[in-house]
């Protein structure tokens, strides 16, 4: 199953809701389910996988073993002959027809140990990969089905407030003008400062007796007045 | 899960980024819905799944949308899709959405950035597409 091509069929179709069609929760438990059972069955199958190993490593011992008595028998049949003890070699060759032929059996159950070692790790690695794409698959529908949950949570909310006008343009007029009396706040603060600065320069240069008196005396108003309505 | 979000929460209510962004959280079934300070106007829903965690702005409905310029909209918004930093934007059941998703383990640092960054983007994409969306005047007329 492939939720995306599932859901683009849908789309297709012309189902109108199709988040919802698609992913249910149901669909959600089924896949669970599956993951779930997935994980315990590759468990179960490294299990057996593991008690395999260990039999085909004991084998192998016991192969090693069964080789290093013939070289044994076969060292001491020919010393057994160099000293012309048919006898005793006679008795070797026989010993060592016997282990061999237990080597060749358990040389035959090593190899067909080995090979279904061989075969469970393969399909227990195929198994892995199969979940881990399960797993992906449930990630895409639980997203999808969040994503719903997270759509309808906002737009059941815009619903209740907003459900008139052209409101996407309302709120960004909203949001420059608090942009921009953010922005006159800092200008504010920043001429603020300034003034600070220089109020405290003028205070020093007037208290040096630099720059003059800094108020115009009344005379000097009256004067202008006086002039402007042309009886000066 | 619901521990998880509830941490996120507490952490995001007394969060300030560096860029001076600060957010109010809420949890309500299973789902976060943020306020950040850069933006009031379009809030963020963050939602999590095992993977990831999402976190979803809705833009617009496609009914908001002017006559005969859906289209048009839909092929904008995907050319402007890969210049938006951090967000992509989608379609779901009729809405217009932008998100970003992250690692389920990301740092609570790059989500409240991305937050921040999502806020503003809103912001921009919808300046640029909000001259293809109805006016009040003209949805009036048309019902």
């Amino acid at each position: 199953m492939s939720i995306l091509r599932d859901m683009f069929s849908a789309f297709k179709g012309g189902v109108s809701e199709a988040g919802e069609a698609v992913v249910d929760s149901q669909a959600i438990r089924i896949f669970e389910q599956n993951i779930r059972e997935a994980d315990a069955a590759i468990k179960e199958a490294s299990r057996s996988l593991t008690i395999l190993k260990g039999k085909e490593i004991q084998l192998k011992r016991k192969l090693d073993e069964t080789s290093e008595d013939i070289g044994d028998w076969e060292a001491k049949a020919i010393a057994a002959l160099d000293s012309g003890r048919e006898d005793l070699a006679t008795k070797a060759a026989e010993r060592i027809a016997e282990i061999t032929t237990e080597h060749d059996s358990l040389k035959d159950e090593h190899d067909a140990l080995r090979k279904e070692v061989l075969e469970l790790n393969t399909l227990i690695q195929q198994r892995k990969r199969t979940l881990e794409k399960t797993r992906n698959e449930l990630e895409r529908v639980k997203t999808t089905d969040q994503i719903q949950k997270a759509t309808s949570k906002i737009s059941s909310n815009f619903a209740a407030t907003n459900s008139k006008t052209n409101r996407v343009q309302e709120s960004l007029d909203r949001i420059r003008k608090k942009q921009q009396a953010h922005k006159d706040n800092m200008k504010a603060g920043e001429w603020m400062e300034e003034k600070n600065e220089t109020d405290s320069l003028d205070k020093e240069f007037s208290e040096a007796g630099i720059g003059g008196d800094a108020s115009p005396a009344a005379d000097d108003i009256l004067a202008r007045l006086k002039k402007k309505s042309g009886k000066g | 899960m619901s521990e998880i979000l509830e941490e996120l929460v507490l952490r995001l209510n007394t969060h300030s980024t560096p860029e001076g962004t600060t957010f109010f959280a809420e949890l309500k079934d299973e789902l976060i819905h943020v306020v950040c300070s850069n933006n009031e106007e379009f809030p963020i829903n963050i939602v999590k799944t095992d993977m990831q965690i999402l976190t979803v702005s809705h833009l617009f409905s496609e009914d908001e949308v002017m006559d005969g310029k859906l289209d048009e909209l839909n092929k904008i918004m995907l050319q402007l899709n890969p210049s938006i930093p951090l967000s992509s934007v989608g379609l779901k059941d009729g809405q217009y959405i932008l998100f970003g998703a992250m690692a389920v383990d990301t740092l609570f640092e790059n989500l409240a950035h991305e937050l921040g960054v999502q806020a503003e983007n809103v912001i921009e994409l919808l300046d640029a597409v909000s001259p293809m969306l109805a006016s009040n005047e003209i949805r009036g007329i048309k019902s």
